[in-house]
């Protein structure tokens, strides 16, 4: 299962399935389900839904983790109720989410009140389909893979701001307006400090900026750049210390005050999947991926699925700062968050780039060694 | 952006209680502000008048629901007053005990709802978890976490159980260093200095002009406090200090109520040593009957009539946790009140809104309100 | 920055921006890592033996119960056989949440009363609990009271009683009389000697004594009355005014026994 992937599962699963129900019909039939079409049209379908439980289960798992890390810091010890350590409280809160009427208000467009979370919930999931997660364990080879993400990620202003305005409230309105200051304020640091990366890695292609990091992970020598790519994903995620398009003492709820039940908890998860993929983006882009430095034993590194599993850990982790983040700071103001955006985060992610291009020039570095085939 | 009104309440995160801030927006600016009260409302002072002396206190735990003993301590000052009764010393040390135990556990609860008013998370947790010890010692001596009904006309209920003040100041350890932790998450962060330096001004000119007090009144730097101006029960004999900041801003309010968690924890142990070396009576001999402790009152017209009940007029003041608040008690013969009057310290600090809050921005709101320390229900009665 | 009349404190200003409130939430952590503040309420609680004796505040434990949680004014327990029926629990009550009404198995022809409260308006003042002179209406630690019919919340006595029987703690403040309480006092003349002031006393602490009957003089008509004054033992009596409140002709009234 070493050499397992994604598509070699799928394909597997996919014959499996095929060869069984072939079976049972006669010739004619059994001859056009055996057709490779057939086949590969179903493994692309399991595929798709293998993508979409690990999101699913990843996201919800990384609500668990918040709850249960955020508990810790405040001193006690979250959910604990539902399923062992409350592992499945938030099946029984989707459940319960579900189940509910969604409350329409009387004067909201209603095109945009429904579109805009089911938008907001897909874009955010098809990015899953984007990241690599382990070698093999990808959807393809793409060679602006990165690019890519990135330009899913910055659709969703769009549809938090049509969701913001067709809910037909001020405080929705409010924080549609900020939602979208906010992520485009940040949306330029964060994708110069991408530069950096792709400067140094010489590649758009997620897959090869790991595989450029096995000398060393970026985090070190591209420190201002990973500094100014978690402060642009926080606001991009909307976390506290940048969650102003919802902060709660003011604006209710933010864009999604009125929503309810079901529609609200598309938007929950994708807020999470957001989370989600930005902690991934952190630990592709500056911690490794899913590769080991190599003073890790083999035995470490070698056991079926280690990639995953390391990728995995890493996520967690780099979700747990967020988390700690969250727990300490206070949440700032629209202006202030601005103003941090445009005004130093932007000079840094300049500095980021300039430091990346001298690291390409001397190619060496003191500490860390040399990088393996320095880019552009 | 075009001007428009929006409603901050009757339900919203930031009203912490049932009030309504109407403000005038264009954009994010703050042109005009409206507040509006009356929503909890419970006709306390006009319930009072049908009840017997001692059952008023059942009101003032509700009057006040995160001061409830130190509203039963000024009701029971101004009610004393009128029926001419003087309660003896450890009583009226008891009741220190409680209103300063009360000013913590009070002030602790507004950290918990201010700083998740600027979107901290966790010391939400930790202002509510000490505040618990508090609640704990309360429970240990007056019955009850929230409603205590402890202070009676004459005196209080009863006295302290066995090892109550080992437990205290227990309690008091505890509470010194996670001042210091309180601080820090917020002092000790830059965000916090973002977010609150400078917001909210209100220079002590205007405060007195529009009868702020409290906190909001020492923020601005005037060192002004009854308990030190006009010394009740047995505040001249212990010391302390008035917590006074110069700011008059939401960080100068912030540092005046720690201060003031500080130094009741400096009264606190004094007080503490008093009741350990005097034991004593807590309940005035030479009640009339209808006050003595466990009768029930008997409201009927034959033997209200037999009655000659001494008249009188009583008046308190006492430095509530919120700031100044007043009673005024009428006694015209009789079991109940004829007249009961609050002063809420808060209906003032909140009456003022217009001029501490406009011309900040909509984000300022929930820290600026939640640096007055908003409790509807003493603005309400 | 503002100048505060502090007592010492330690440094506070910030460093790196965000280190020290990261730094405090991190040691918070850790420390509730292994032992966080709250218990897990269903199946652990306060009143349990386990956190009976816990008062180790610094170790972050619960706080605060051990002997001092018996003090707690939760649901009532009343014992029905030592209840006397003087009213005074219901005479006390500010919420008006007390009823007398009779208990199941009393005598129809003297049924018995005995108060049902409804926890629906109960405030958990206590006042009930302290007035009642015969210690049989208290204060337990029972604080669960969720019901799924409002009707359920109102304890009949016999509710209340096996409240008493489970033998929850009690709370153990009883409070002294004080000296000078009022008495029972006659206005002679009025009287007429109908013993119901004595048939009505909770504690029969009155007795109709003879008085002599005078003789009456030429011309003057005696009243019609029955020779007999009441007489309260004051040692006995709860001062429930019961007596007061039956008397046909207002002749009890309270007063100072000289």
């Amino acid at each position: 299962m070493a050499s397992a992937t994604l598509y070699s599962v799928s394909y597997d699963l996919s014959h499996l399935l095929l060869g069984g129900i072939a079976s049972v019909f006669p010739d004619p039939l059994r001859a056009w389900i055996s057709n490779g079409n057939v086949i590969t049209g179903l493994a692309v379908l399991i595929f798709a839904a293998l993508l979409l439980a690990a999101s699913m289960l990843n996201t919800i798992l990384l609500i668990w983790w918040e709850r249960k890390l955020l508990g810790r810091f405040m001193d006690r010890r979250g959910a604990m109720h539902v399923g062992y350590a409350g592992l499945l409280q938030n099946f029984a809160d989707g459940f319960k989410l579900f189940r509910k009427t969604t409350v329409q208000p009387r004067e909201a467009d209603a095109l945009g009140f429904f579109t805009g979370p089911t938008a907001y919930m897909v874009t955010s999931m098809i990015l899953f389909g984007v990241l690599p997660i382990s070698s093999g364990w990808n959807s393809g080879a793409l060679p602006l893979s990165l690019l890519l993400a990135l330009a899913i990620f910055s659709f969703a202003p769009l549809f938090i701001f049509v969701s913001a305005w067709s809910s037909n409230n001020k405080y929705s309105l409010m924080g549609g307006m900020r939602s979208a200051a906010q992520m485009i304020a940040y949306e330029v640091p964060l994708l110069l400090a991408v530069v950096a990366v792709v400067i140094v890695a010489g590649s758009f292609d997620l897959t090869t900026i790991v595989y450029e990091q096995q000398n060393y992970w970026f985090w070190g020598p591209l420190f201002v750049a990973l500094v100014v790519f978690v402060a642009g994903m926080l606001a991009e995620m909307e976390r506290i210390p940048f969650d102003l398009p919802e902060a709660e003492a003011e604006l209710v709820e933010g864009w999604n005050t009125e929503y309810g039940g079901m529609l609200f908890a598309f938007f929950m998860l994708a807020d999470y999947l957001r989370s989600l993929i930005g902690s991934i983006l952190v630990v592709l882009l500056f911690l490794g991926g899913w590769t080991m430095p190599s003073w890790v034993p083999s035995a470490a590194t070698s056991f079926p699925l280690a990639g995953i599993f390391w990728f995995m850990l890493k996520t967690y982790l780099v979700f747990a700062v967020f988390v700690w983040i969250r727990a300490a700071l206070p949440r700032v103001r629209t202006d202030q968050l601005l103003r941090v955006g445009w005004n130093r985060m932007i000079p840094l992610s300049l500095l980021a780039v300039f430091l990346a291009a001298a690291l390409v020039t001397v190619k060496c570095v003191p500490v860390f060694g040399c990088l393996p085939s320095p880019g552009i | 952006m075009s001007e428009m009104w929006i409603n901050m309440g009757p339900q919203h995160p930031m009203t912490h209680g049932l009030w309504n801030l109407r403000v005038r927006i264009e954009g994010e600016v703050i042109l005009d502000v409206d507040p509006e009260m009356g929503y909890l409302h419970r006709g306390i002072e006009k319930i009072s008048e049908d009840r017997h002396y001692n059952e008023v206190i059942t009101l003032m735990d509700r009057t006040c629901y995160v001061a409830g003993l130190a509203w039963e301590h000024l009701y029971m000052l101004a009610a004393e007053e009128a029926l001419h009764i003087r309660p003896p010393e450890r009583a009226q040390y008891l009741r220190v005990l409680c209103e300063e135990f009360q000013r913590i556990a009070s002030h602790l609860m507004w950290y918990a709802a201010f700083v998740q008013d600027i979107g901290l998370m966790s010391p939400f947790l930790y202002g509510m978890r000490d505040r618990d010890l508090i609640l704990d010692l309360f429970q240990s001596y007056t019955g009850a976490r929230m409603t205590y009904e402890y202070m009676r006309a004459g005196g209080v209920r009863n006295d302290l159980p066995p090892g109550f003040t080992d437990r205290a100041r227990k309690v008091l350890d505890w509470l010194l260093p996670r001042f210091h932790e309180y601080d820090q998450l917020c002092l000790g962060s830059d965000i916090f200095h973002k977010r609150c330096d400078g917001l909210g001004k209100l220079s002590a000119e205007e405060c007195i002009r529009h009868g702020v007090t409290g906190p909001m009144l020492r923020s601005a730097g005037r060192k002004r406090d009854l308990r030190r101006d006009r010394p009740y029960a047995v505040y001249d004999q212990l010391d302390f200090e008035v917590a006074v900041a110069d700011g008059a801003d939401v960080t100068g309010r912030y540092l005046v109520r720690m201060e003031e968690m500080r130094q009741s924890v400096r009264i606190l142990y004094q007080v503490l040593d008093w009741l350990d070396r005097h034991p004593g009576p807590v309940m005035a001999d030479q009640l009339p009957r209808w006050l003595g402790a466990p009768y029930a009152p008997v409201g009927r017209e034959g033997y209200l009539l037999k009655r000659n009940y001494p008249k009188g007029v009583g008046f308190s003041a006492i430095e509530e946790p919120h700031g100044e608040a007043l009673a005024y008690v009428v006694n015209e013969g009789g079991e109940h009140p004829y007249r009961v009057k609050f002063r809420s310290p808060v209906f003032a600090n909140l009456a003022a809104s217009r001029h501490y809050l406009v011309g900040y921005r909509v984000a300022d709101i929930p820290p600026i309100m939640g640096s007055v320390d908003v409790c509807v229900g003493e603005v309400d009665r | 920055m503002s100048d505060v009349t502090a007592t010492e404190k330690p440094d506070e200003n910030p460093i790196l921006w965000v280190a020290r409130p990261m730094a405090t939430a991190a040691r918070q952590f850790a420390k509730s890592l292994f032992r966080p503040s709250t218990i897990v309420y269903p199946y652990e609680r306060l009143e349990d033996p386990k956190f009976r004796d816990r008062l180790d505040v610094a170790s972050g434990k619960p706080f605060g119960v051990g002997q001092v949680w018996d003090n707690y004014r939760g649901v009532h327990a009343l014992n029905i056989a030592t209840c006397i029926s003087c009213n005074l629990c219901a005479f006390s009550c500010p919420d008006v949440c007390i009823d007398m009404v009779t208990t199941a198995g009393s005598d129809p022809k003297h049924p018995k009363k005995c108060p049902q409260i409804d926890y629906g308006k109960c405030s958990y003042c206590g006042f009930c609990s302290d007035a009642c002179p015969e210690g049989c209406l208290t204060m337990t630690t029972r604080y669960e009271l969720s019901v799924s019919k409002r009707s359920d919340m109102i304890y009949p006595p016999e509710r209340l009683f096996e409240v008493f029987r489970s033998k929850l703690p009690m709370n153990p403040i009883r409070l002294a009389r004080p000296e000078n309480e009022d008495a029972i006092l006659l206005d002679p003349p009025l009287c007429i000697g109908c013993n119901a002031c004595a048939r009505d006393c909770p504690t029969q602490c009155i007795t109709m004594l003879d008085v002599p009957k005078p003789e009456a003089k030429p011309g003057e008509k005696l009243p019609k009355r029955i020779w007999k004054e009441p007489v309260v033992n004051d040692s006995d009596c709860v001062r429930c005014g019961t007596c007061i409140s039956v008397c046909p002709k207002e002749c009890l009234f309270w007063g100072t026994r000289k």
